[in-house]
């Protein structure tokens, strides 16, 4: 019954979305016209209402929520917000107290401070006024209960309608505290550092910051004057995560099919075995693994030794793939080759991944279709692609578009293989402290870490943002039908 | 193609006296074996090959691991000789910046107290959205996918700042409150699994009298086993293996405050590779001993679960 309803939303969702904003609204509107004087009452305070319908106790609890969150407003809102609009105006300075023989520090602003308890406070003030227009709809929805004759919840049976009816508010409150303070918060905040001058010379305590509106977007993206490296530099780095993603999510995805199928095939003995080979080579942690195999592959190291010793670094310097004043490969130190070295090992860390997940999907595949494919005659291949392939991609879209989004963000791989090893050669990206190795989130993670850069850094992560989700809701919007989950629950 | 054709043909016609045909489909028959018998070396050869080049890092991991050489070695592969000297120095052997014992705990702690909350909420999460109908639940999920879009890698300055502002920063309470309190947006798998059992079940307990809470641990949470032990040892290797949020929150340069993986990391600065390198190999080796055990057991789990959490996702 709910599935047709949700169906309908979504097909309009634009419409569907200011349709419902309209109705949250217009049913307050409702409330404040036709309700009686208790219900008015709790416009001003909350719990009158509930007071009037014999809720005492609720009525009684609703209201110093009320009381509470005016308090908080006054004490602790009011003096962040007050300062929102500048981020502070007085700088911190130190003068020396000849009576108390110590330094002394003015009472200073901390743009810093101000910004991030602004935000708490403004989304305090939102949840406030959502919780306010829900609580007078609530009131207005008991008062024509009570006119009807209809039974008035006791505040004991309130209780247990939590672990009934009202079960999902006891087991969304927590997790949902939780998702505001570590994912809603901080995406705020970042969106609002974005549009200041945050950075090494506005630090504080020591210094003020304040709003630059989109001056720094116009950084990241002009290609004129003093900036022109940020420009230049964020174009380099854009466009080898995507190459980056493209080919990371392809190969690992293709090659953890083909080693699955390999596995299970015919004639391969012990299939377990081998499978739990492969398990043991990503069960060591990329921290290990990967700081390991860059040393593996160093200019002086054991790789190079025996490619040296067996003649490969003559034969790749006779074709020019290593510079004639090399007695080395720069597997890890050279652009192109570096670029090749971290998609071939991001392979062998992705395909055990991958192959234990496609191992999962092939044994739950139709094995009829694939039988009487073969009996009418299917080759090998025509019943890979036509067959095994399509059922892979239903199974496996959605998470082929998530290890999409995972892998521009893929910041171990390259972090722990290029950093203290690579460094650029190219002037310009050195200047925005980029490399050609970078993905967008390395380069951000180095700009906040090692410069200090955190405007910039909230720039570039609002626009990885962008991308990721533009990206998911276009494959999302061709690969998902809504409202699936339902179908399985027979 | 036609080989498969012909061979089923002939199969049929095998059972008929005709003995012609017979003698036809037993000269065919043996070529196929001959076929398939090589093919099978050749799979067996390439899968060997592959799990060669799959396990050399591991492989010089562990014999580094015990190599009497403190640095790297860049002629040889196995060492020249052999000691367990290294293991003896990670575990009982402190010095000022390797004190392994300590990380391994501090590690261990967090990823405990992560994995205990991380889920449970993930579970209270998937049990609201999976098994209750109530107004705002679609427009929860939608929104909740879109933040998950949202990598916590990108949002990580921000939240140093906000556990800064807190004094949570260098902190293991720190810690687990960035590793678990997001994690009710990683309810997809397990909502996808409860998905699958028949709502007849919860009613059943329902007409019985039992509330929500009841049937949340009596009904689903047994039905919801193999994924919950997924879910949990997941939940488990998250903070355990994880190096990002750890370099950045743990930022003191005391190594007593160190996890595994930013000790491992450090103890490999430029300047204390040629004496730590050793070290850092039995380090690697040592922690990822539980993880391996814990892998292999999860294989299972992780095979039906994240194949059926997808399919029903």
């Amino acid at each position: 019954m709910a599935k047709g309803k949700e169906k309908k939303v979504k097909k309009g969702s634009g419409t569907g979305l200011i349709a419902s904003v309209k109705k949250y609204f217009s049913d307050f509107g409702i409330a404040v016209d036709k309700g009686d004087w208790a219900t008015r009452a709790s416009l001003l305070i909350m719990g009158a209402g509930f007071i009037a319908r014999k809720q005492i106790i609720k009525g009684i609890l609703v209201t110093l929520v009320e009381a509470l969150y005016i308090l908080v407003f006054a004490v602790y809102s009011v003096p962040y917000l007050s300062k929102f609009g500048t981020l502070g105006t007085v700088k911190m300075e130190q003068t020396f107290d000849p009576l108390t023989m110590q330094q002394m520090t003015n009472d200073y602003d901390n743009s810093f401070l101000i910004l991030i308890h602004s935000m708490i406070s403004l989304f305090l003030l939102l949840v406030f006024v959502m919780y306010y227009i829900h609580n007078l709809k609530n009131v207005y929805r008991i008062e024509k209960e009570a006119w009807a004759g209809r039974h008035v919840n006791t505040f004991r049976e309130d209780l247990q309608d939590l672990l009934g009816k009202k079960f999902h508010i006891t087991m969304l409150t927590l997790p949902t505290i939780g998702v505001v303070l570590m994912n809603i918060l901080p995406i705020l905040v970042l969106v609002a550092i974005a549009f200041t001058n945050y950075d090494q010379n506005h630090m504080p305590p020591a210094a003020l910051f304040t709003w630059v509106g989109w001056s720094n977007f116009k950084t990241l993206i002009s290609s004129g004057g003093m900036t022109i490296t940020f420009g230049y530099a964020f174009g380099k780095v854009l466009s080898w995560t995507l190459v980056w993603a493209i080919l990371a999510t392809f190969t690992c995805f293709i090659g953890g099919i083909l080693l699955a199928m390999l596995i299970q095939s015919k004639g391969v003995k012990f299939p377990k075995m081998w499978r739990s080979l492969f398990v043991v080579a990503i069960a060591v942690p990329q921290f290990v693994t990967l700081i390991l195999v860059r040393n593996f592959f160093r200019d002086d190291g054991i790789v190079n030794t025996i490619c040296a010793n067996i003649g490969l670094t003559d034969f790749f310097k006779s074709i020019g793939l290593v510079g004639a004043n090399q007695n080395y490969i720069p597997f890890l130190t050279s652009k192109g080759w570096a670029k090749v070295m971290i998609v071939l090992i991001n392979i062998w860390v992705g395909v055990p991944y991958q192959m234990l997940i496609a191992t999962g999907v092939l044994l739950n595949a139709p094995k009829d279709q694939v039988e009487s494919a073969r009996i009418d005659g299917a080759s090998k291949g025509q019943i890979f692609w036509h067959i095994t392939m399509p059922y892979i991609m239903v199974v496996q879209g959605p998470a082929l578009i998530t290890d999409f989004v995972r892998n521009i963000n893929n910041f171990n791989v390259i972090y722990l293989l290029t950093q203290d090893v690579y460094t650029t050669t190219d002037q310009m990206l050195a200047n925005s402290n980029a490399k050609e190795v970078d993905l967008l989130v390395t380069w951000l993670f180095r700009l906040t870490n090692e410069y200090y850069n955190y405007k910039m850094a909230s720039v570039i992560g609002i626009i990885v943002f962008i991308i990721c989700v533009v990206f998911t809701l276009a494959a999302y919007s061709k690969m998902m039908s809504g409202g699936r989950e339902e179908d399985y629950q027979i | 193609m036609s080989e498969t054709m012909e061979n089923n043909v002939s199969t049929e016609v095998q059972q008929s006296p005709k003995k012609i045909n017979v003698h036809i489909d037993e000269g065919k028959g043996m070529g196929m074996k001959k076929k398939n018998a090589i093919g099978a070396v050749l799979k067996n050869l390439l899968l060997a090959i592959l799990a060669v080049i799959w396990l050399i890092p591991i492989l010089w991991l562990f014999v580094t691991a015990f190599s009497t050489n403190p640095g790297i070695s860049y002629s040889r592969f196995f060492p020249e000789h052999w000691t367990l000297d290294n293991f003896k120095r990670v575990l009982f052997l402190p010095d000022s910046v390797l004190q392994y014992g300590r990380w391994f705990w501090n590690t261990l702690v967090i990823s405990v107290f992560s994995c205990v909350i991380s889920s449970a909420f993930v579970l209270m999460v998937s049990y609201a959205f999976s098994c209750m109908r109530f107004p705002g639940r679609q427009g929860m999920i939608r929104l909740s996918m879109i933040l998950g879009m949202f990598p916590g890698v990108l949002s990580m300055i921000a939240v140093y700042f906000i556990m800064k502002s807190i004094g949570l920063t260098n902190s293991h309470i720190g810690m687990v409150v960035v590793y678990s309190a997001g994690s009710g947006l990683g309810y997809l798998i397990v909502k996808g699994f409860m998905d699958t059992i028949p709502v007849s079940m919860r009613e059943a307990a329902r007409l019985e009298g039992a509330n929500e809470l009841v049937i949340f641990f009596k009904v689903m949470m047994p039905l919801c086993k193999p994924i919950i032990v997924y879910q949990i040892i997941s939940a488990f290797l998250a903070p355990w293996s994880d190096f990002v949020f750890a370099r950045l929150m743990l930022n003191s340069g005391i190594s007593s405050d160190w996890t595994v993986a930013i000790g491992l990391y450090n103890m490999l600065d430029k300047t204390l590779i040629h004496t730590n390198f050793a070290a850092f190999c039995a380090g690697g080796l040592l922690i990822s001993i539980p993880i391996s055990i814990l892998f292999i057991l999860m294989q299972k789990y992780y095979v039906e679960g994240v194949a059926s959490g997808s399919t029903k996702g």
